[in-house]
């Protein structure tokens, strides 16, 4: 990687990682938290609540998407974060 | 705060960029919402007093029931008990000839049902009005026409605005960031452009959770069915997302129905601190019939827009579910009512709902006012370098825009509220009126803003809309007067002072008001501010059709002669 100093617009690149990885990301921390937070997979009603809290953690990874140097990183780290968070989800679920 | 210069440019065309696409929706999706705040009341204020009848005592309502099932099968499928009549002008039983959907509805005639002194029971068939259902869908797709699958297009449409409008939301807190402290409180009036900047930012400070609030629930309404869809593929699985009460094997008859004091004291036993508002039957020769209550306690954070809801078996009284948290129940209901609640401003009574109802106004408010500014900026923008600002072709229309959604939407509002008072006894459908004329109304004026221009049209839109708002109080005055013995003047329109809502008349006199002072504003803005502004009156008649590319590339010496005031200008500023 070059050396970036300022940050670039990379408005497309970076609304795109924004939108879909931050969705992803999301509603891997619902899933986990729908597993393994109070009352598990089976308390009833908690499944509106888990679906409310995808909306502010996709719009937060959304709206600081536009921090990183360059659309390639926003992607990269986004990506690296969504396989931390899947991998945590499948153990959780097998478990 | 210091933050870098970097971050601050990128931060500040998302703002503009996000301002600007989602504005104008956002702000009728504002004000609509604020007006929606008092549905109840605009229901009243547009019902005439003869369509709704006469109220009876609470141990009366089973006699009813069994007197309009009787009379009236379709009565059997379902009804709803309106146990507040008095205070909601509702009759006190409602039902239909065919089972509806709760989505709005144009056409369908309503029956209502009551008893007369005797104990007999008298009946009605009523369109009953959509206005206040008609505002409120306003409010969730800002006015777009059309479907998409089961949901309206506008909803997804502002659900789209409300992730703009979110990041606009956090790109604004950055930007104001490194100078909140100093300017929080400051009102510069030094020049125009400053004092709209200054009270956009004190506007967005002072309601920033609001605003985030709002933006996060209306993208939780808009995709909600995406949210759980995806949730139910990648984290449930096999699991039932919801715990769906089994189909009733046995068959009821319906003369087993609870009656309405059986279902109070369930109600009592769950909730007995909430009043019960309303009873609505459902499914009643189905296999999952219910019975919902609303629940009204203005001391509590409730789910619905007024109440919360328990949920019952009309027979065996079995309780299905509820809204709030109950001893028995989980804890989760408690806490999702609260992010309802949180929008619909349903927490803490009347108060709260006056507050939502200016934080609306307030949110219109930013969008307009955000829209403007980016207008002007441009234009000082390049006044550095030239002495008087052509200003492009894409500013006049998105000054155009702004001007003709905005101000158009709302005398589309006022005008349709005051015919549908005036028109009712003269057309057959009150309810496609509605429509038709605000459609109408909006379209002009948006015709009309883009003919006129900005500065001239604005002023005309808001003159209107102060007559047209003038005029709701002065019919509720007219209906009262006896002007002509031969003119019966309440078969033209009717009271506000005998239907309970006198509210809008007083909320409307103010609206005048502010719209009058509005126009005298904005017509000496138009005479003697700057020229070259899109909002002076002079400056229409020398549009630049060039695109943005052509304009950044070549630059017009003859533009730039040195006027007298280029070179004050020049003096000043090196």
């Amino acid at each position: 990687m070059s050396s970036v100093t300022k940050i670039q617009p990379d408005w497309w690149s970076k609304s795109i990682a924004g939108c879909l990885l931050g969705f992803t990301f999301a509603l891997a921390v619902s899933g986990v938290f729908a597993w393994v937070g109070p009352g598990g997979i089976e308390a009833p009603n908690k499944v509106q609540f888990n679906m409310w809290i995808i909306a502010p953690i996709w719009m937060l990874i959304l709206s600081f998407s536009y921090l990183f140097k360059t659309g390639v990183r926003a992607i990269s780290w986004l990506v690296a974060l969504n396989l931390l968070a899947y991998i945590i989800l499948f153990a959780v679920k097998g478990s | 705060m210091k933050v870098s210069s970097d971050i601050l440019k990128v931060y500040r065309s998302l703002h503009l960029w996000t301002g600007i696409i989602a504005g104008t929706v956002l702000f009728i999706g504002f004000f609509a919402g604020s007006l929606s705040m008092f549905k109840p009341a605009i229901d009243r204020w547009i019902t005439p007093p003869q369509e709704v009848l006469q109220s009876i005592p609470i141990e009366k309502y089973d006699q009813l029931i069994n007197q309009a099932q009787e009379k009236h099968p379709s009565a059997r499928q379902g009804f709803t008990l309106y146990l507040d009549h008095q205070k909601s002008q509702h009759s006190p039983m409602v039902w239909f000839d065919e089972a509806v959907d709760r989505e709005i509805n144009l056409d369908v005639y309503e029956w209502q049902g009551s008893l007369n002194a005797q104990d007999e029971l008298i009946t009605q068939k009523v369109l009953p009005s959509a206005l206040a259902n008609l505002i409120d869908l306003l409010h969730r797709t800002g006015g777009i026409p059309g479907g998409l699958g089961h949901e309206f297009l506008g909803v997804y449409i502002l659900g789209i605005a409300a992730v703009l409008y979110f990041l606009a939301l956090v790109s604004g807190l950055i930007l104001l960031l490194p100078s909140l402290v100093k300017t929080f409180f400051a009102l510069r009036d030094k020049n125009k452009l400053r004092f709209w900047l200054d009270a956009h930012n004190v506007v967005g400070i002072t309601s920033f959770p609001f605003h985030v609030v709002i933006s996060l629930t209306v993208i939780v309404f808009a995709f909600h069915d995406q949210f759980y869809d995806s949730l139910e593929s990648v984290v449930y699985g096999e699991q039932p997302l919801f715990n769906r009460a089994p189909a009733d094997a046995k068959d009821y008859q319906f003369n087993e129905l609870l009656s309405v004091d059986q279902l109070l004291k369930k109600s009592q036993a769950i909730a007995s601190d909430y009043e019960v508002t309303e009873m609505n039957f459902v499914g009643l020769q189905g296999k999952r019939p219910i019975v919902r209550l609303s629940l009204l306690n203005t001391q509590e954070v409730v789910r619905g827009p007024i109440t919360d809801y328990a949920f019952f078996h009309p027979y065996n009284g079995t309780l299905i579910n509820t809204t709030f948290s109950t001893e028995t129940g989980s804890a989760w209901n408690g806490i999702v009512a609260t992010f309802f609640a949180l929008h619909f401003g349903s927490y803490g009574g009347d108060w709260v709902r006056w507050v939502y109802f200016f934080l609306g106004f307030s949110g219109a408010f930013l969008f307009y006012s955000g829209n403007l500014l980016w207008l002007e900026k441009r234009r000082i923008k390049q006044k550095k370098s030239q002495s008087s600002v052509v200003q492009r072709k894409a500013c006049y229309v998105m000054a155009s825009v702004t001007v003709g959604v905005c101000l158009g939407s709302m005398l589309a509002v006022c005008v349709t509220m005051l015919l549908g008072k005036w028109l009712h006894n003269w057309v057959d459908n009150i309810n496609h009126a509605y429509l038709f004329v605000y459609y109408i109304i909006f379209l002009s004026s948006v015709a009309w803003a883009f003919l006129k221009g900005a500065a001239r049209s604005s002023v005309h839109l808001l003159n209107a809309s102060a007559l047209a708002a003038l005029a709701l109080p002065i019919t509720s005055i007219l209906a009262l007067l006896p002007i002509n013995p031969d003119i019966e003047v309440s078969y033209l329109t009717w009271s506000t002072y005998l239907t309970n809502s006198l509210g809008i008349d007083l909320v409307a006199l103010l609206f005048s008001g502010i719209f009058y002072y509005g126009a005298k504003r904005t017509q000496k803005r138009a005479e003697s501010g700057d020229k070259d502004s899109v909002w002076a009156l002079q400056a229409e008649k020398q549009t630049d059709d060039r695109s943005d590319k052509d304009f950044d590339d070549d630059f017009d010496p003859n533009l730039a002669l040195p006027t007298p005031r280029r070179q004050r200008e020049w003096q000043t500023d090196y």
